[in-house]
């Protein structure tokens, strides 16, 4: 039970804070705030349950594109900021760190190796939600669209 | 109809959205929307990440063209979604011209803001949670809120001092983060730099260029897409160099 609490709980309510502090920078107001909080702890869940790989960065952004495609018609609203905070954990940032200090040190194995891994993740996230999102449109193309009166 | 009127109205709903950081496909389709609802046959819209062009023909065959160049800018979703309903609204309802030309502009004036201070709070919340996220305790939490608000300080009330480059821009402030994450664990208050820069880094990280190229790929603007790529590839460098040039620092202090 502890387990759980420590791995899967603290992380995903981290995320969920980390994501809302990122609304506070993009001016989103209301209700958008809880739902693209709720985005990046999903997005995390997903990661990690599914094992923290670029397969597993690949699932959280589908996951990401489909509650994102949902949400906007729920409100509708545009999907745009959704997706843009709830994908920020996911974001290499720690990738793009430790290829530099590869590249630095002079350790140019290690740095190829991080620098495409970084590359292979950013590719993952922009790839899944991009899927995700294009099938959920093509599967209910019924559904109201925000934007379209 | 005052179809000078209508053109204004058009491009500055188109720069207003593409200013709040929309998509291309959701500008050009927006304004050309709003011109089809006020009976003009062929509108045509074209936008890139910096420039909304709108060009019309009069029923009488007079062609007319506005172009407006967008500056950099951030992202502001409220900004998006006020452009978005109020678009929704006019296409709908189709009131008068001066009426609906007061209400666009009006769209910056009256919307909500954050206050500095909220703003700078956020730069400092998100990088602190992103802390344990990384495998960081409760030491590096604080020092990563700190390294957060310095960086959120330095890009909300340090642009005068470092101008409006955001190449630049964003090599400082990871120079800065870097250092102050260095120097904080050196004093004891933090357990792990790495954890702590990365931490930090997360603020500065090209995740919106990301997912606007990606959206624009969907949509199919190959154009904006390459140049939204490059601007996040450029950002990435930014962010090592500058990461690279403090710890170099760092080491020889």
């Amino acid at each position: 039970m502890e387990g759980i609490f420590f791995d899967y709980v603290v992380p995903c309510l981290c995320a969920f804070l980390a994501c809302v502090g990122f609304t506070l920078m993009f001016n989103i107001h209301g209700v958008g705030k809880l739902i693209a909080g709720v985005g990046g702890a999903l997005s995390w869940l997903v990661y990690l349950l599914a094992g923290s790989t670029i397969f597993a960065a690949f699932l959280a952004a589908a996951a990401i594109g489909i509650f994102a495609e949902i949400m906007s018609r729920v409100r509708l609203c545009p999907v745009t900021g959704y997706v843009l905070v709830a994908l920020l954990p996911l974001v290499p940032g720690g990738g793009i760190y430790y290829a530099m200090h590869y590249c630095v040190s002079g350790d140019t194995e290690q740095f190829l190796n991080t620098l495409l891994h970084t590359f292979g993740m950013a590719a993952a996230l922009a790839v899944g939600a991009m899927l995700a999102s294009s099938l959920f449109r093509a599967a209910f193309p019924k559904l109201r669209r925000p934007g379209k009166p | 109809m005052d179809y000078d009127k209508l053109l204004n109205m058009a491009a500055e709903l188109g720069y207003q959205l593409m200013y709040s950081g929309a998509e291309i496909y959701r500008v050009e389709e927006s304004a050309r929307r709003l011109l089809h609802a006020y009976g003009l046959e062929n509108p045509e819209v074209f936008a890139i990440p910096n420039c909304v062009i709108v060009s019309v023909a009069t029923p009488e065959g007079h062609p007319i063209t506005r172009m407006r160049r967008v500056p950099a800018h951030g992202t502001d979703i409220e900004l998006l979604e006020r452009c978005n309903g109020l678009c929704r609204r006019l296409c709908a309802q189709v009131p008068p011209l001066d009426e609906a030309q007061a209400l666009v502009l009006a769209l910056p004036e009256d919307e909500p803001r954050y206050s500095p201070r909220r703003v700078l709070l956020g730069y400092g919340l998100a990088p602190a949670f992103f802390a344990p996220l990384f495998g960081g305790g409760l030491a590096d939490l604080v020092c990563a809120f700190l390294c957060g608000l310095a960086v959120g300080g330095c890009l909300l009330y340090g642009g005068r001092f470092i101008g409006a480059n955001s190449f630049f821009r964003t090599a400082l402030c990871s120079a800065l983060a870097s250092l102050l994450a260095l120097a904080l664990v050196r004093a004891g208050l933090g357990d792990s730099v790495d954890v702590v820069t990365i931490s930090t880094l997360m603020v500065l990280v090209p995740g919106v260029a990301l997912t606007n190229a990606m959206r624009e790929i969907m949509a199919g603007d190959t154009f904006s897409a390459l140049s939204r790529t490059a601007d996040a590839i450029l950002v990435a460098s930014a962010i090592a160099l500058g990461a690279a040039a403090g710890q170099a620092l760092g080491g020889m202090l």
